[in-house]
């Protein structure tokens, strides 16, 4: 998904810091998406925690009013 | 601050940022999301004066995907490679103000006093959003060829 050249450091620092908040504006989407998807194909909250790298704790109270909201996942506190 | 706000600006536009950051997947109301708000209510002063800029509602949002496909584009990513597949369901709940969003009701707030006027309108808000001179929204403003000083004089207009 990252160019072959890997990130570059562009000219202007303006131009570098906005690359920063665009990237974390998308990791957070991208996050939101997957999470709600992994729950919503059967995974735990431990499970998506493990493999975001979080603890389960983290992942559940970041997510789960949003999830719960949506209908999806197990729901519980697993 | 907030009590120097008048009721419509308050709520109506703290509402529908929330809606907007909501929507776009932020945890947070950030200066764009204000904007949005504005622009997103064609029936006020400021919504008029932002669309005859081509800010209308759509127009903002176009501006802002044309800012971040910029940015990362600067850093060597594609904005098609990065965007989430399948939109996340945007969450209900309270979101707080995040800096940048706090800067424009701070410089909202600057306008007003400058002015003597002692209610702080939409107006005083675009005026707010208008004045900062980095980040998301000035970027964006230039990505969509908007003057922004020229935007920044004619919301002074509107404000007498």
């Amino acid at each position: 998904m990252i160019a072959e050249t890997a990130l570059t450091s562009p000219e202007d620092p303006a131009d570098g810091l906005a690359a920063v908040v665009a990237l974390r504006r998308l990791a957070d989407r991208l996050e939101d998406a997957e999470v709600e998807r992994a729950l919503r194909a059967g995974w735990s909250w431990s499970q998506v925690a493990e493999a975001l790298g979080v603890t389960r704790q983290a992942v559940h109270k970041k997510h789960h009013k949003r999830v719960a909201a949506a209908g999806g996942g197990r729901g519980g506190r697993n | 601050m907030f009590e120097r706000f008048d009721h419509d600006a308050r709520r109506a536009v703290v509402r529908a940022a929330e809606r907007e950051a909501a929507e776009l997947g932020s945890s947070t109301i950030q200066a764009e999301h204000l904007l949005l708000a504005l622009a997103g209510d064609p029936s006020t002063a400021t919504g008029a004066l932002l669309a005859a800029e081509g800010l209308d509602r759509a127009g903002v949002l176009q501006a802002l995907e044309r800012e971040t496909e910029r940015s990362l584009a600067a850093v060597g990513v594609g904005l098609a490679d990065v965007v989430p597949p399948v939109p996340a369901t945007p969450a209900r709940r309270r979101r707080p103000f995040g800096a940048s969003a706090k800067s424009a009701l701070h410089r909202a707030v600057m306008a007003a006093v400058a002015r003597e006027d002692r209610r702080i309108t939409r107006a005083h808000l675009l005026l707010g959003l208008l004045r900062a001179d980095r980040g998301t929204v000035p970027r964006a403003l230039a990505a969509a060829g908007v003057d922004r000083g020229a935007l920044a004089a004619g919301t002074e207009r509107l404000l007498g």
